[in-house]
Formats: C-alpha cells, structure tokens, sequence
C-alpha cells in the first residue's frame, strides 16, 4: 500500500488518491449484498411509475384492431337443421352426359361436400374428381348473377320479366330458333323442351358433345336401330379390346366402367387367382391404357388399320389399310385371346370414325358379345350429340337462316372444333345463353337468362335406359339466376309452369314423376309415396325393357372407309384429360390443381411427346426437355405449346389435351393453349387427330412448368448393347437404387406364387430387423382399444383422382396455383405416385396413394421440438396446428414425404391482409382465392383451416372418426367399421381404399389385409417406423408373348 | 499467466517490446480516429446488415415460401447457413479453453479475437433457427417455461430442443468467458482514457484496480470457464450433428456426425480465425503479436483437422457400401455423382485436398497461401453443410417426391446479410477493445519475448 519501495500501481497510487485508498483498504474485506447501498432497490414511487409505464405501453401494443366478424344465430331455427350435423340429401351430378349419383353434404344449409350414392346401380357409390370439385362450382364469384343483355364483356342488370318479354317477343317474331345444346339427359328438361318446340314451330335443338361420341351412336343405330351408346358390361368381361377408349378416365360413364372393370382386376394372395385382361390399343398413355396389362401402340391414324387387322384376323379375311409390323403381330395374338374368351369378351373403341365403329360392333357379334357385355336393355344415354347437325346448323347459320339461337349449358364457342361456329354465331340476330357463366359463348349472345347451378337446381337424369335420378336443390340460389328449364316453359308460355309457386319447376318435375314415372313402377302404391322416396333415394330404378338386339346385315363393314395411315413424320393427336375434359371443367381450382393422373401436370395443357433411350440417357424426342416451348403447326395453324415428355407415347406422334386455354368465364383463363381451333370434322365426324403435324423448338421455356413429379420410373427396361438393364438405373448409373426399393411390388398374375414367396421373405426380413424395441409395452399400448388403420388395394387402384379432390374437398386442403405448385409447394394431403415400369418404350404404370401413414414409431413425432405433432391412443399421428411453429424437421424426418408446409398465407388466414397469395394469374383476381367469402363457403366447418406456417398431413379423416365414435356413443354400442369411412374411400370409384379399426379382428381393413396374405405390405416396411397403412402389392395379367 | 513455463520454443512477441510498448501498441487503436480503410468496411458491411434486415423482415412478412425450400427439401440455405456459422464459432472456444488447458502460449496472441469471432459467429448462427421458423412470433414455444396450456411442455426427445439448450449454453458461456478476459484490459483502456470515455470504460471494467485480488479471482474464474466451455466445445457439435444423426433419412441417419462434425467445426473455425487475424494483424499493424508462428499454429491445426474430416468423408463412403442397404448406398452414391455432385467436388476438394500443402512449411508460414486457403476452406464447409441438407433430402426414400432446390434472392441475401452482421460486430469490436488481450501477452513476454529468447536474446531489455 505504501510505496515505502518506490513500486506504484497506478496514477492514482502514486498520487495517493483518498478514493485509492479506500479501495485498497477494502480489497480483502467480505462484503456482502446487504451491504450495499441500496442504490438498485426500487423505492415505492417507482415501482408505481413502472408499472404504469408498463400497463400503458402494454394497453397500446394490444389495441392494435383485430377485424371482428360476427355470427348470428338462427331467430327461428328450421327444423331440419341443427348446428353442427351435416344433413345428406340425394341428388345428381349432372355435366352434359356424365353423370354421378351422389350425396350431398350439407351444413347449416351450406352444400360442403359430395359423396357417392350406393343406391344407384350405374355409379355404386363410386364418384369422379369432377363430381367431387362440382361443389366448388357453386361458390364461384364469376357465375352470373342476375339476368341481363350482354354488352362490352358484361351483363347489364334487367328484370327477369323484362328479359322474358323481350325474349319473346324476338321468338314470336318468327325465323328460325334453335336450342344448342350438350346430350341432355333429363326426361324432365326434355318434356319441358318438347312443349318449347311445340309452341314454337320453327325450333329445333341441336346437341352436341364437348367430346364427340356422335360416330358410336350413328354406329349404334346403322348396326342395331338403336341410337344409343350400349350397355357395355366390364364386370362380365374376362378379355377387353379397347381401341382408344378411355373408359376408365373419360369415356362416357367413367365411374360405372371403373367400378364394373375393377371387380375382376381384384385378386388375392392365392396361387391360381384370376383376373380379366385388358388389352388398350392407343396413341397417348391415357389413364385407362395406363391400367392395361398391355398396350398395343399405334399411330392414330392407324386405328383404323388396327380395328380391321383385328377384324380380318378373327375372320380370316385380308387387306385393309396398313398397320405397323409390331402392332399387327400383336393384334393376331389379341386375336386368338378373344376368342378363346367367346361371350365374356368385350371391345370397345373410342374413335369418331362411322366405319371403325361398325367394324367394331360386327367384331362384338362375331364374338358372341352382343347383348352379354354389348347389351341395349339398358342402354346409355350419355352421348347424344350428333356432330353431323352441328356442322349442318353452321351452315344454317352462316346463310342467315336462324333468327334466333339459345345456347342451353354449351359452349360452342370454346369447345366446338374449328373456327367456323364464332363466325357463324355472329350471323345470328338474337343470341341467348343459359349458361351459368359468362364463358366464351356467352360473351358473344345478346341476352344472358342464366340458370342456377345444379346444387340450387330441381331436375333428374336418365343416364341409362331404367335408371332415372334425381337432382334436388341443397341451397337456395345464391343468386339472382332462374332455372334453364323454367325459361324455356316461361318463354313456350307453358301452361303446367305455376307461375305463383315458390318454386314453379319443382311442381312442374313433381308432376311428371307422379304422373307418367309412377305408371312405370308398382312398387308404391300412392304417387306421394313414390315421390318422397326417390326423393329420398336419389334414385329410382325400373326394369328396363330387356331389349335384345342383332347385328344388322345391312350394315356393311367397310374396311376403306376408316382412317387411313399416314405416312408423316408426325401426327398429334387430341384427347380428354380426366380431370378438365374438352373445359367444361376448367374454371374449377380443385380439378385445375389435381395433377394429370398420367403426366402429373397442373393448370395447363402440355404437349406430350415420346420418351427415347439411347443406350445412355433418357431423352425426349428431338432431344426436347420438359417445359421447354414449342410451335405445333397442324393443320394450317401454329399454336405455342409447352413439352412434357411422357412415357408410353407412341414414336412418331405428340398429344395434347383438349380444355385448355380458356379465354372467358373464370380462373383457368390464360392457363394452357386450345386446341379445339385445330380439329377437323371429317365425313360428318370430328376426328380428335391430324396428320402431318410439325413441332419446331421455339427456345423459350416456360417459366410456370408445374408438375409434381420429376422423377417417373421404377425400373423401366430397355437395351443396353445386348443386354436388358433397368435404364433409369443406368442413368443414375447405380443398378438397384430403384428396384430393390421396398415401395413398389408388381407381377404377372401367372407368377404370382413367386411374387408370394419374395414378399415372405421380405416380411421375415423386415421383421428380424424391427424386432428389437426400446419401449416394449408400446406394443400392448397400440393392442388395445381402437386402432386406425388403412388397406390400400393397388390392384384396384386405377389412378383416377377422385380420392385427392375429395380430400381436398373434406379437408379444406388449399389451392396454391400454378407458380406454387411448380415450386414444389402443393398442399395435396393425398397423391397419386405414379410409377412407369417394365420396357421403357411402352412401360406399365403402376399407380400408389400416398398419404400420412400414421407410423407408430412416426420419425416426425419425435423430432418435433414443441410436441406439436404426437400420436393419438388410437394410433392416429396427429398434428396440433396451434402448437406448430414450423421449424419443418417433421417433413424432413417423413420418408414418406406427406407433410406439407404452409409456406406462404394460402388461405388467407393470416394477420396481415397484406400477404394474402394471388393464386390465379390473369383473370384478373382481385380478391385472393380464400379472401372471398363465398369460396369461403366450401370450407368444412369440422376441419380447422390452416394458417401460414404451420405443417399439416393427412389426419384419417380424424373429424369423421370423432363423428362416428360420438354416433357410437349415442347409440350405446361399439364402434364398427362403416361408423367411420374417410373421405378418399367413399370418392373411390374402385373400393381400392378400405379403412378401419386394426384391432378388430373382424373388421374390413383386416379381411382385406388377409386376403392379400403376404402380398400385403408396408411401403418401407424395414426402417421400423410401422406404418397404419398397408398397400397391397400390383398384379397384372399381360399377355407376355404379345411383343415376343 | 502465472503458469509453469514451458521449455521455450517460438518466439511469440517480436520488436523487442516493453510492457509500456505492448500497452501502447495494442490499446492505441482504440483511441484513435477510425482509420478510412475502416469506415469503408464498415459501411460496406452495415449496408449488408441493412440487407440482412431487410430481407428478414421480408420473410417475416410475407411467409418462408419467399424462399426456395420446398415439400421433399425443408431446409435448405437456412440450416446450411445455421450449421456452418456454428461451425466457425468453433475456434474461439477451443483456443481459450482447451489450449489454456494444454498451456499452449501461441494462444494469447490470437485468443481475443477468436473469441469474438466465435461469439459473433454464433449471434449468426442463432438467426437462422429463428428466423427459419414458419411462425417465429411463437419462437418462445421451444422454452420449456411453465405455462397454462395444460402445462403443455416442450418435447425433449427432439434434437431441436437439444440445440436451444446446447447453443444458449454455448453461447452464454463464451461471452462470459470473452467478458471475464476483457476486464482487465478494458481497465487498461479506462486508465489511459479521459472524460466520457472513461466512464464508459469504467463502467465496462467492473471497477478493476489490478489488485492481487483481482488476480486471483480473475485467474480462478477463467480457470472455472475453461473447464465449462471444454466440453461445450465438443458437445455444440455434437448435438447440431445430432439434428441429422437422429434422423432416419439416409445420409443423415449416421454414427459418425458427431466426431467429423466437431473435427470440421473446429477446422472450419480456425480457417476463419485465419482470415480475420491476417487482415486484423495488417491493419491494425500487429504483427510482432500474431507472429508467422501463430499462424503456423493455427494452420497445424487446419491441416490435421482437414484430415480428419477427409477420413470421415472417406469412412461413410465406405461404410455405405458395406451397410448392403440400398438407400444409404444410393444415397451416398447420389451425394458424388448425383444432381449436386459439384458442391460434393467442391467440398472434397477445398477441405480435403487443399489443406493438405500445409504439410509443407514454407507454404505454412505464408501469409498469402494461408489467407487464400481459409476462404477456400470456409467455401469447402458450406458445401460440406449444403451436401448434407440439401442432397440428402433432395434424393430420399420415393422417388415420386425427389425435387430440386434453388436459392431465391431472399435467402441469399439473408446469407450475405449475416455476413454484414458478423463484420458490424467484429469492427465495433476491434474500435473498443483491445484485439490482442494486453495481460496475456505480458504474462509470456519474459517466456516468449524475442528480447529473452531466439536470435535477439543477448540484446539489452527493458
């Protein structure tokens, strides 16, 4: 201390500072908290001012305003309506021709979803991913919403009495009126129909078919004097020919066919199962050739030389046009099969050409098929356009002879091929549209009189001759819009249309089912009886007159009449995608984001060209890479197209879908090119190919290229010098990376024993390796009690859709658009994975849905830092949203890869309005998807909507199964299978989805498993993460020395 | 440091200074107006900070789909960034603990500045778990904290949960360890300060009279801290490894993470202690404190860490291959030759092949080659990172979801933007405290000083 040594420390040493030496003095002393000066207590006053401080800033920071929006409660509450139970009511889907029976869901009076009816014998509970998004329809802001002329691309608001006058007074003024019109199917809107005609002479109506089916039924009637589309029963078939018949997808009554099909394509894990072959003739892999066991590739100009070559073989006649060596060889084989399969044979063909399609009847009668699984006793009524009155009513047109045309749900405009109807539509004077939106037809009539969309709508539907539907209304019309039927009565002057009643159409439907329909029945013995309960049903069936039919002699097979080869370097062919169609579809996001089963593409039409391999690399014709934009000129036109290559296209051929590039009516507007401009109508029929196509590179790519899958094999085969070698594998250059996978297990039907003894092994295998667990009694936990659990039949599985929409549908999953989806930010809870395998220029297609597998040992469960997704006493992997705070390591850790993240505020659930996402480009979209209440209106009330941030992943459905249990409970017993179906079950048009309790021995999903024996597995069923959902492995029945 | 005094080696303080030279030296760039090669960097990198917040706010507003992760790849750019800022603030720890333990004395040269270094490493690191969150305004969901939800608790199975506790400990611990270090020569600073600035100082210096007192506590408490920080240096590591080890996606489902994560750490940690010190030891004209040996040191270190990682990569090559299972092998096959294979040549090549001239000496001892292979090999372990996340998750068990991941230009401004935070913070510091910690310097100067030892020995000193 003192520097008695002369050593300082510091200045203040040296100085001998006083506050130095108190420092010093204290350096060794113990001071203890008690003894400081209490400089940092906190007196009485300040704590005041603090909190204060606080309370005032917290008041501040808390008052910024939230949006309140209020929920009224009924005054006087209907009686059939009680919060929070959805009521069902019986109805139709009804789009031109196609046709579903459904279910409709309604809550508090909102339609929400669509479910199958298993009462109708066509559909059996089966739906589409167009009946299931048809819900959708009706929320859409852009339907018109009151009566009006048409001017500038708008409608100028009139009375609906103002408009009627005016109407009718151009109809009295004479000339010529006709009704445009898709296949109508209603006995009902026909009846109305014929009293329209009668009041007014010089009408007629002319239907046509967005998608022509005109040469079948002219076909039909030359070959059988019926006009009609047959009975075709797939169920009684063991060997099917289809030529270019896309009858799972998209062919006439896709849900009937599939569910038919589907019943002898079911085989079990036994040696010896049977199964139906099916043989698919096409140019394009569509949905249905992608189901075949084998595919016969041709040119589609060859499908003429392809019907005859198997005409002549099974006569033994020669001649006819040339058809390439491959096909021919195979088509003898074909040929042979057929008719080892004599009256349990079926061949269908899907071409617009009047002599294909009667080789194709005389085939059916040379194989005894007529009225087996060609029968007329109950036959289809759902394609009745005639595309040779169209042509002619264009001409009509153009000579100025129709004064007056009322488009009646069509759209010409669009969808007609060619250019000429616009033109000629132009010449008419008074051009009126009952369509539901101000689409491309509309936009050219004078007055739009539109009519309410068929969830608001009275009505019925004979799709087949003894099966008649109905539709009832589940909502009241959103908006101004009347009934297409009630104007017409209204305009005819109807005197059975009760102008005074609430609802005049429904007294007018009412009359006719009690009247002419209860005549046809016994069943009921009053009309009020009969009424309530095909009200009740949906459906009413009658015998159907069991007519039989034989072929005519008069009609003349004429092997020179089909379509003849082409020898072009390139023809394009055009054809319906399941989801859209020729567009009639295309203004629904649901079905506008649902990927193409075959290409899985969205929101737009891609040019498909074959996939080439060239003993190193997998290339697309001409070297074109995907997304990449090219010119089309066919037929004198150019067209920009964006490249998809797609596997299974035939060489030396392109296809494109039809239904794209819409310009009017709502939010597929801008999306894809149209096509329809470029088709040629030929004899009377519109051929959906043209020869002599040309694509020439544009260089551009298309920024938007949205497709969900980038990589499409599961060992595709091909050469490799002389050896046959997986050639996906040989581009990754690693043998097995693909194959050995434990996702997909595929066989012959003939082999099956073989496929049994690998997956026994495998079981054993994965078993050994799952044996040890840390947490034993888990598996006396998971024993008891409930336990969900899902049986995915891949066998059954045709790729169709209809599942995603539905789920789409149940759970409020959103639509994220085009740009997002090519980002790889869908939100779909469920896909369709779908896989090419086998030879590589013409692979089969195996097709899996995916979803959450709800694993008992969920690999995202415990990687989850706030526990935010954990797994339910009933085996249920669930998520908690408002525990999420999206650190996105669930969806890393999912080998399954089902989790989905909100990337961006999709459903405009956020905060901040800022953020909402434009999902359409284009149509001018103003308001954000979500952001409009009456889309709003869709959402199902029992499934939380997902804000941005969070992850969200299939959830079993787990509303439904809560529904059930509470039902249950009700009722005092325990819970079985059909208390809870989930949703993509009910939409399957196949049963390829069964679900249920697994610790029920005798439940569904435990049969099913069952009987699949050991072809039953779990998609990665080695990593021990066991998963709730078993799939069972695909078995097809090709025809092996077809190619050989 | 009072410690035993090693057989003398290195030449560690050159110029022959006093105790009056070293506290001139290395606390006069404190004082003096900011130089202008500083004001340019500085305003270089708050431009970048600016960026950085920019392009947060930005994400916070707008959602994480502003950047290019997608369903099959969560992560992407985030945790690369996250695991490799991490992994440079790896050296800090390692040369004040363990070496203090190991009495390596080329330490104190270097061991300020890595320890700012390593904490300003990890403040950029920590953003990216923040700010990768889908909703961060629910950050405080991962704290265990008792609560009126149930009590609901936060998951401990998870990895995540097991990084908040290893980085904040991490993180605390070093700033403790950096602070403790900096009382005396923030004392330094106060006593040669007047006015404003001494009060500051002295506010900073927690009143340090240099007592023996002091001392001794000062000494025991860095001695408590490096015991603590020991095994954060391997545990940090470890468990960010622990993040893919735990998993059961192959390529990351691995034993080996947690040694080669910690062995790239700490390479890739001292490769960026080299970068800063080399430009820090120019500017601020510190060249007889961090000598060529120093930086011969460090690149010891480099080189045998560099190898080992080399190993690692090596051994999970081998190991795929004999697992005999089809999707680690293809994994891994994909990683080399698969859609990514240029960041995986890109990473063999900068942390294995290039690290490995330091075996010649001269090359060690040269600035030039040492300054141009820390950039390489911190570009080597962002690829490292981006291997691992983005290929891994790119190419996993269905095929049917394999995808492909680009950066947007948010996320590579969110990355250049940390870069911008990192030197804000790192030219603030060398602005107000000593680069060089001025107390252990002097504690070696008699043991390492060129006056006392090598070839300047017989000279007359102070």
């Amino acid at each position: 201390m003192h520097h008695d040594n002369g050593i300082w420390v510091s200045t203040e040493d040296l100085s001998r500072e006083e506050s130095f030496l108190q420092s010093a003095e204290r350096e060794f002393s113990v001071e203890t908290i008690d003894q400081t000066d209490g400089k940092w207590q906190t007196n009485r006053r300040d704590f005041l001012k603090l909190m204060g401080f606080g309370l005032g800033a917290a008041t501040v920071a808390a008052s910024c305003e939230i949006p309140v929006k209020k929920a009224i409660p009924y005054v006087t509450k209907p009686d059939e309506i009680v919060p929070g139970v959805a009521n069902y009511y019986a109805s139709s889907f009804v789009n031109g021709g196609d046709y579903c029976a459904v279910l409709v869901k309604t809550r508090e009076g909102r339609p929400i979803k669509i479910e199958g009816n298993s009462l109708s014998s066509v559909t059996r509970g089966g739906t589409s991913a167009r009946a299931q998004a048809s819900v959708l329809s009706l929320y859409d802001n852009r339907r018109i919403q009151f009566a009006g002329k048409v001017k500038d691309g708008q409608v100028e608001k009139t009375d609906w009495s103002k408009l009627d006058s005016e109407v009718k007074e151009k109809l009295a003024a004479g000339g010529n009126i006709r009704v445009i019109a898709n296949t109508i199917l209603s006995p009902t809107a026909k009846k109305a129909l014929g009293e329209f005609l009668a009041k007014y002479p010089t009408a007629s109506v002319v239907t046509y078919d967005p998608v022509s089916a005109s040469a079948l039924v002219a076909a039909s009637e030359q070959c059988f004097g019926i006009a009609a589309v047959p009975d075709y029963r797939f169920d009684a078939a063991e060997v099917i020919v289809s030529f270019g018949a896309d009858f799972l997808g998209t062919w006439i009554s896709p849900v009937e066919y599939a569910r038919a099909y589907s019943a002898n394509r079911k085989v079990s894990g036994r040696k010896g199962s049977k199964m139906s072959r099916h043989y698919q003739v096409e140019t394009h892999m569509s949905l249905t050739g992608s189901n075949a066991d084998n595919r016969v590739q041709v040119r589609p100009s060859e499908m003429g030389a392809a019907v005859v070559a198997l005409y002549n073989a099974l006569t033994g006649n020669s001649g006819g046009p040339k058809l390439n060596d491959k096909a021919a060889a195979a088509i003898k084989k074909i040929a042979s099969d057929l008719q080892a399969a004599r009256g349990k044979s079926l061949v269908v063909c899907g071409s617009n050409n009047i002599a294909e399609q009667i080789i194709v009847n005389k085939i059916n009668d040379i194989l005894g098929n007529l009225n087996n699984t060609v029968a007329f006793g109950a036959a289809s009524n759902q394609r009745q356009g005639d595309d040779r009155k169209m042509e002619a009513l264009i001409a009509e047109m153009n000579n100025g002879q129709v004064a007056t045309a009322i488009v009646w749900g069509a759209n010409p405009a669009y969808d007609y091929p060619g250019a000429a109807f616009k033109a000629a539509f132009a010449k008419v004077a008074n051009r009126i549209s009952l369509n539901t939106t101000l689409d491309e037809t509309t936009l050219l009539c004078t007055h739009a009189a539109p009519a309410h969309h068929a969830l608001e709508s009275w009505g019925d539907a004979e799709p087949k001759q003894g099966h008649i539907g109905i539709i009832q209304p589940t909502i009241a019309p959103l908006f101004n819009t009347r009934q297409a039927e009630h104007s017409l009565l209204e305009w005819a002057d109807s005197a059975s249309l009760d102008r005074q009643d609430d609802q005049p159409y429904y007294k007018y439907l009412k009359a006719h089912w009690t009247g002419s329909l209860f005549n046809e029945q016994s069943k009921y013995s009053t009309p009020g009886a009969f009424w309530d309960m095909s009200l009740h049903d949906g459906v009413f069936e009658y015998p159907a007159p069991g007519k039989t039919v034989s072929f005519n002699g008069a009609a003349a097979v004429n092997t020179g009449a089909v379509s003849q080869p082409s020898s072009s370097e390139l023809e394009v062919s055009f054809y319906e995608t399941v989801n859209i169609g020729n567009g009639q579809y295309a203004h629904n996001p649901w079905l506008q984001e649902m990927p193409d089963p075959v290409n899985r593409t969205v929101w737009g039409n891609y040019l498909s060209i074959p996939v080439e391999w060239d003993g190193k690399d997998i290339r697309g014709w001409n070297n074109l890479e995907d997304g990449q934009i090219v010119e089309l000129e066919a037929n004198g036109q150019k067209i920009r197209c964006t490249v998809v290559r797609t596997f299974g296209q035939t060489p030396g051929t392109a296809s494109v879908a039809l239904g794209y590039g819409r310009e009017a009516g709502g939010c597929a507007t801008g999306y894809g090119v149209n096509v329809n401009p470029l088709l040629k109508n030929e004899g009377g029929f519109t051929q959906y190919y043209l020869t002599d196509a040309r694509v020439t590179p544009t260089g551009d790519v298309e920024k938007d290229f949205a497709c969900v899958q980038h990589h499409h094999t599961m060992g595709v085969q091909g050469k490799q010098g002389d050896k046959t070698v997986n050639v996906d594998e040989a581009v990754l250059a690693f043998q097995g990376s693909l194959t050995e996978r434990s996702i997909i297990f595929q066989t012959n039907v003939k082999d099956l024993d073989k496929l049994e003894a690998k997956m026994e092994e495998f079981h054993e295998h994965s078993g050994h390796l799952n044996s040890k667990t840390l947490y034993p009694t888990n598996e006396e936990y998971f024993g008891t009690g409930l336990k969900w659990g899902m049986y995915v039949d891949l066998n059954s599985c045709i790729g169709c859709g209809a599942c995603q929409v539905a789920c789409v549908s149940e759970n409020n999953v959103p639509v994220v658009g085009k740009n997002e989806v090519k980002r790889h930010h869908e939100m779909t809870w469920l896909r369709i994975d779908r896989y090419f395998y086998g030879d590589i220029e013409n692979p089969k297609v195996v097709y899996q849905p995916m979803m959450c597998q709800h694993c008992d040992n969920a690999p995202c469960e415990n990687v989850c830092p706030v526990n935010a997704t954990n797994h339910s006493m009933e085996g249920l992997n669930q998520m908690a949203y408002n525990r999420c705070i999206g650190t996105r390591y669930c969806a890393n850790n999912c080998p399954y890869k089902v989790r989905r993240f909100n990337w961006l505020d999709y459903t405009t659930a956020d905060v901040w309005p800022a953020n909402e996402e434009r999902i359409f480009h284009g149509a001018g979209d103003d308001t954000p998807f979500y952001a409009d209440n009456l889309v709003r209106m869709v959402l199902n009330p029992d499934v939380t909507v997902r804000t941005r941030g969070v992850i969200e992943k299939c959830s079993f459905c787990v509303q439904r199964i809560q529904e059930g249990k509470l039902t249950a409970k009700r009722e005092s017993r325990a819970i079985q299978d059909n208390d809870v179906r989930t949703a993509c079950q009910t939409a399957c048009p196949t049963g390829a989805i069964v679900f249920g309790n697994l610790n029920n021995p005798e439940s569904d999903v435990n049969k099913a498993q069952k009987n699949a024996g050991a072809l039953a597995y779990q998609v990665l069923e080695e990593i021990n993460v066991r998963p709730g959902v078993r799939y069972s492995a695909k078995v097809h029945n090709a025809n092996e020395e077809l190619f050989s | 440091m009072s410690h035993a005094v090693a057989p003398v080696r290195h030449i560690l303080i050159e110029g022959n200074k006093s105790y009056h030279n070293i506290t001139e030296d290395l606390v006069s760039p404190t004082e003096k107006s900011p130089t202008r090669e500083w004001i340019v960097a500085f305003t270089l990198s708050a431009a970048f900070l600016a960026l950085y917040i920019f392009s947060i706010v930005w994400t916070v507003w707008k959602g994480i789909g502003e950047w290019g992760a997608n369903r099959t790849i969560n992560w992407a750019y985030d945790i690369t960034n996250f695991v490799w800022w991490i992994g440079i603030g790896h050296a800090g720890t390692l040369i004040s603990a363990i070496l203090l333990l190991f009495r390596q004395r080329w330490r104190t040269g270097v061991n300020r500045a890595a320890e700012a270094m390593t904490i300003f490493a990890v403040i950029c690191a920590g953003q990216f778990p923040i700010f990768h969150m889908g909703r961060v305004w629910l950050a405080f969901f991962i704290f265990p904290f008792p609560n009126t939800r149930g009590p609901l608790w936060t998951n401990f199975n998870s990895p995540l949960l097991w990084d908040v506790f290893a980085i904040s400990t991490y993180f605390s611990v070093s700033l403790l360890f950096w602070y403790t270090g900096l009382v005396p020569d923030l004392a330094t600073v106060r006593d040669r300060a007047t006015g404003f600035r001494r009060k500051m100082y002295e506010w900073a210096s927690f009143g340090w009279t240099g007592s023996a007192k002091h001392w001794q506590r000062w000494e025991a408490l860095s001695l408590v801290l490096a015991g603590i920080s020991t095994p954060l240096v391997l545990s940090v590591h470890t468990i960010v490894s622990f993040d893919f080890a735990t998993s059961v996606i192959p390529g990351w489902h691995t034993t080996i993470f947690p040694p080669y994560f910690v062995a790239g750490a700490i390479f890739s940690g001292f490769a960026m202690v080299q970068t800063l010190m080399i430009i820090t030891r120019k500017v601020l004209r510190l060249e007889e404190y961090i000598t060529l040996n120093h930086v011969e040191s460090m690149n010891k270190v480099i080189v045998l860490t560099g190898t080992i990682v080399g190993v690692a990569y090596l051994t999970e090559l081998f190991i795929a291959w004999y697992s005999g299972y089809i999707y680690e092998q293809f994994a891994f096959y994909n990683r080399v030759f698969g859609v990514y294979w240029w960041s995986y040549f890109g990473m063999m090549f900068c942390n294995v092949v290039s690290p490995q001239v330091f075996w010649s000496r001269k090359i060690r001892r040269s600035i030039w080659w040492t300054f141009f292979l820390s950039i390489v090999i911190n570009i080597g372990m962002w690829f490292e990172r981006f291997v691992i996340i983005a290929t891994t998750l790119a190419r996993d068990y269905l095929p049917s979801s394999w995808s492909y991941y680009r950066p947007t230009w948010v996320e590579i401004s969110i990355f250049a933007g940390t870069i911008g935070l990192f030197f804000v913070c790192y030219l603030i510091f060398t602005r107000v405290a000593p680069v060089v910690a001025i107390a252990e310097v002097k504690s070696i100067l008699k043991v390492a000083g060129d006056q006392y030892i090598g070839k300047n020995a017989n000279k007359k000193h102070h």
